[in-house]
């Protein structure tokens, strides 16, 4: 992917967000010649994706895709990232943009080789918000074995003495805590928003039980207790005492379409559900796997195809009829479930090992918005005003998509951005 | 649900309900949270969800002729939960407002009882009737007294020189108006009931929520004597969340309405047995009794008025607000004709009386079409899922 044939072009572009779809918004810009800023809060790129143990339906690994884009950032000199970076205003107009923009210290430079020396010496832990507080880490860390860039994070919470400890333990005089937070002010002719979204606060959804028992967990969690990288290495137990679990209940539209939290549908909860019925019938041959739905959405023919699979496990069971009680059993850690099964028409109270809340997707912009002129929906997802032009929003940001869905948007997203710098 | 039930929409239904505060009912999506929310609804076919559904479609016969639209004590756990907006709550309280229109007979009275146009006929009515009465009471004593010297009976109950009600209106013409009255309205409310056990014990059978095949009325009785303390306690009421505070002051309406009762059963039996006409003292213990329960009605319904008002979750129709209007004129009417005659304010006293006559002929003669009847139809819908085993 040289830029070598390509069009003489004037003006950047700033992407948001550093996940699949800012991502793939930034590299066709950046493949077609122009300039790209792209600023990610995180300490490295890959944003939800990355947390997951499969994309479905075709249930390969993250690093498929992320290892090949990260690749194509390396190899074209008009991508810029910057980590650990958030937009602190943008002012201007369509094609002339100011962005000021605030990094945070890593305290580590590039001198890092990840080799994990300074994490052997800290003894300072904090929480891991990679696995959803599943577990701790240490305050030097790397932000997972995917990471972009490649290097380690110092906390700044970390002890006086650790400090001293991590700065001795590194061999390529990496670790800098003199470094300070940077502010900087950027000149872009087009901003595309790729922003994201957060697991829904599932603690919020009173009647579920979530944050009360330890036994119910999010779709988000499972796919981290999943992953090799997640706290129990891959291995699916449940939190209380580690027990594998032999029976599991997904309760799907935890917190979406419910006008009491999120109104709308996050689309891709029931395909996760299905696709995390396949991580545990990997690991338990003869678990037993409760749905409770009120209307399964695998739109398309191969998400149907990928249901259809699931519908001949014998020990998979659909039932409809959402999950709307639920309660801990004294001793055992077990959650008790109520629903209405409405094709019997009889209420089922149940007894699972583990209970799976399949919680929606929120837009980061709904609880973080962005200093910026954008038009928001009642829900917080950023509208495109494409009359308006110069900024657009792209993936997650703009609606509930999945990953597929979400490169497409990119890709538009990008093309948008370039059409605002040639126009002008 | 048998494979070859095929519905039959009635578009009319849907609006009827919605019109009666149920025009949410499209909202729903049923996912079924309310039927697990719901306290109260039974393991086997609980609803709401059902009903919601029906209502959607239009399915008359199946909410009018199902007893547990009457088992749904409309506390609003359901429409707390919905995630739609549905409010399953008020759509059953409307079907039951429909429900309650479709057994009373004679229909017409029915539909006027829940049309706001046909109030000031409501009102009038009575109001003329008993003006007419009051003018023979106080200008055509005489002539009255002949009459009943006819049939050798005494026509006047008044007390010479204190300010007496039977003064203003002639105890004969109160109870020669309510008691036919409260006749009429028991046969009414007999051949409704009649109806209404038959049709929600088919639909129990249709839709297996009973494991009897037939009623037997003997059973029925039992059930309904078993019943009476759940009602008595609000035991339903009570298990209620969203609304808890609602119950107790129901609980003080309907205790209330007892205690009015027994001390009007009395005085009745003094006046007609022992012929000992009122006012009677207030040291008298069935006046204690009387006065609490006039000041419960009062502070119970004022309560029940004040939670409507203030509840913005929940709709309030024409439907709640005649009979909460009544209960509450009655209660107010009532105690302030005793104290204005305790003040010796005599016209006014007389003024009273009558809109308090007015109140009580549209809680009576209205109880079989109003949102009242649900006393009846509710305790015969408890008693029967009682009796059928419903759980």
């Amino acid at each position: 992917m040289t830029t070598d044939n390509s069009a003489p072009v004037s003006g950047s572009i700033m992407v948001v967000g550093g996940g699949i779809s800012g991502l793939t918004t930034a590299l066709e810009a950046a493949e077609v010649g122009y300039e790209v800023f792209l600023v990610e809060k995180e300490a490295s790129l890959g944003g939800r994706v990355s947390q997951l143990k499969h994309y479905f339906p075709k249930l390969c690994p993250p690093t498929c895709g992320l290892e090949i884009n990260y690749r194509r950032i390396k190899d074209n000199k008009n991508i810029n990232v910057f980590t650990m970076t958030e937009v602190q205003n943008v002012a201007g107009t369509p094609g002339d943009y100011t962005v000021t923009v605030k990094t945070a210290p890593r305290y580590v430079n590039e001198n890092c080789t990840a080799c994990g020396e300074c994490a052997k010496v800290c003894d300072t832990e904090i929480s891991n918000e990679f696995n959803f507080g599943m577990d701790r880490r240490k305050a030097a860390y790397l932000p997972h074995n995917m990471a972009f860039p490649m290097r380690y994070v110092m906390d700044p919470s970390m002890s006086t003495d650790d400090r001293d400890k991590v700065k001795a333990a590194c061999k390529y005089d990496a670790i800098d805590f003199d470094m300070e937070e940077k502010t900087m002010d950027l000149k872009v002719g087009a901003i595309v928003w790729n922003t994201g979204w957060k697991p829904y606060d599932a603690t919020r959804i009173d009647n579920l039980g979530f944050g009360r028992y330890q036994n119910v967990v999010t779709n988000m969690m499972l796919e981290r207790l999943a992953s090799l990288n997640g706290p129990t290495q891959g291995k699916i137990v449940r939190p209380s005492d580690d027990k594998a679990p032999e029976t599991i209940a997904f309760a799907q539209c935890a917190g979406s379409r419910d006008e009491n939290h999120l109104p709308y549908c996050s689309y891709i909860c029931c395909m996760a559900s299905l696709k995390h019925a396949t991580y545990l019938r990997e690991q338990y041959p003869d678990a037993k796997i409760y749905i409770y739905y009120i209307d399964l959405r695998t739109p398309g023919l191969k998400y149907e195809r990928f249901y259809a699979k699931l519908k001949e496990d014998k020990n998979i069971f659909f039932v409809k009829g959402k999950v709307a009680e639920v309660s801990e059993e004294d001793g055992t850690g077990n959650i008790n479930l109520v629903a209405e099964d409405t094709i019997s028409g009889d209420k089922i109270r149940q007894t699972v090992d583990l209970l799976v809340l399949a919680t929606g997707m929120q837009p980061t912009a709904a609880v973080d918005k962005p200093a910026a002129d954008l038009t928001f929906d009642a829900d917080g997802f950023i509208v495109n005003d494409f009359s308006k032009g110069g900024m657009f929003a792209a993936g997650c940001a703009n609606k509930p998509a999945d990953v597929v869905t979400s490169n497409q948007n990119a890709t538009g997203m990008a093309l948008k951005a370039i059409q605002t710098l040639v126009r002008r | 649900m048998t494979d070859t039930y095929l519905a039959q929409p009635d578009l009319g239904f849907i609006a009827q309900i919605r019109g009666l505060g149920g025009d949410t009912l499209k909202k729903c999506y049923q996912c079924a949270t309310c039927s697990v929310a719901c306290p109260i609804a039974p393991e086997n076919s609980p609803f709401p969800r059902k009903e919601m559904i029906a209502a959607s479609w239009g399915l008359k016969d199946r909410l009018i002729k199902n007893g547990d639209i009457w088992l749904c004590h409309n506390c609003g756990d359901c429409t707390d939960l919905c995630p739609r907006g549905a409010a399953p709550g008020d759509v059953l309280a409307a079907v039951r407002a429909a429900a309650i229109t479709e057994y009373a007979q004679p229909k017409a009275l029915a539909k006027a009882v829940n049309d706001p146009k046909k109030l000031p006929w409501l009102l009038g009515i009575p109001a003329i009737w008993f003006a007419i009465l009051a003018y023979i009471t106080m200008a055509q004593s005489d002539v009255m007294t002949k009459i009943f010297n006819v049939f050798g009976i005494a026509w006047s109950h008044a007390h010479e020189g204190v300010i007496a009600q039977a003064n203003f209106f002639s105890t004969w013409f109160v109870d020669l108006t309510f008691v036919p009255l409260a006749t009429a309205v028991v046969i009414i409310f007999l051949l409704s009931l009649r109806r209404f056990i038959t049709d929600i014990h088919e639909n129990a059978v249709m839709e297996g929520k009973t494991d009897k095949k037939n009623i037997d009325y003997k059973s029925l009785v039992q059930a309904l004597v078993k019943t009476v303390p759940t009602i008595l306690k609000h035991e339903k009421f009570n298990e209620c969340e969203t609304n808890k505070e609602r119950a107790t002051p129901h609980m003080m309406v309907l205790f209330s309405f007892i205690g009015l009762f027994i001390v009007t059963g009395i005085f009745f039996f003094v006046l007609y047995v022992f012929q000992t006409p009122g006012p009677y003292s207030q040291l008298n213990p069935v006046k204690w009794l009387g006065n609490i329960a006039g000041v419960a009605l009062v502070i119970g319904s004022g309560l029940m008025i004040k939670s409507r008002l203030d509840n913005k979750d929940q709709v309030s129709t024409y439907k709640d607000w005649y009979i909460l209007g009544i209960v509450f004129a009655l209660g107010v009417t009532g105690m302030l004709t005793q104290m204005a005659r305790l003040a010796h304010l005599e016209w006014t006293s007389y003024i009273l009386y009558y809109l308090h006559l007015i109140a009580i002929f549209n809680l009576f003669a209205f109880l079989p079409f109003s949102k009242m009847a649900h006393l009846v139809y509710r305790t015969t819908a408890m008693a029967y899922a009682e009796y059928s085993n419903r759980k």
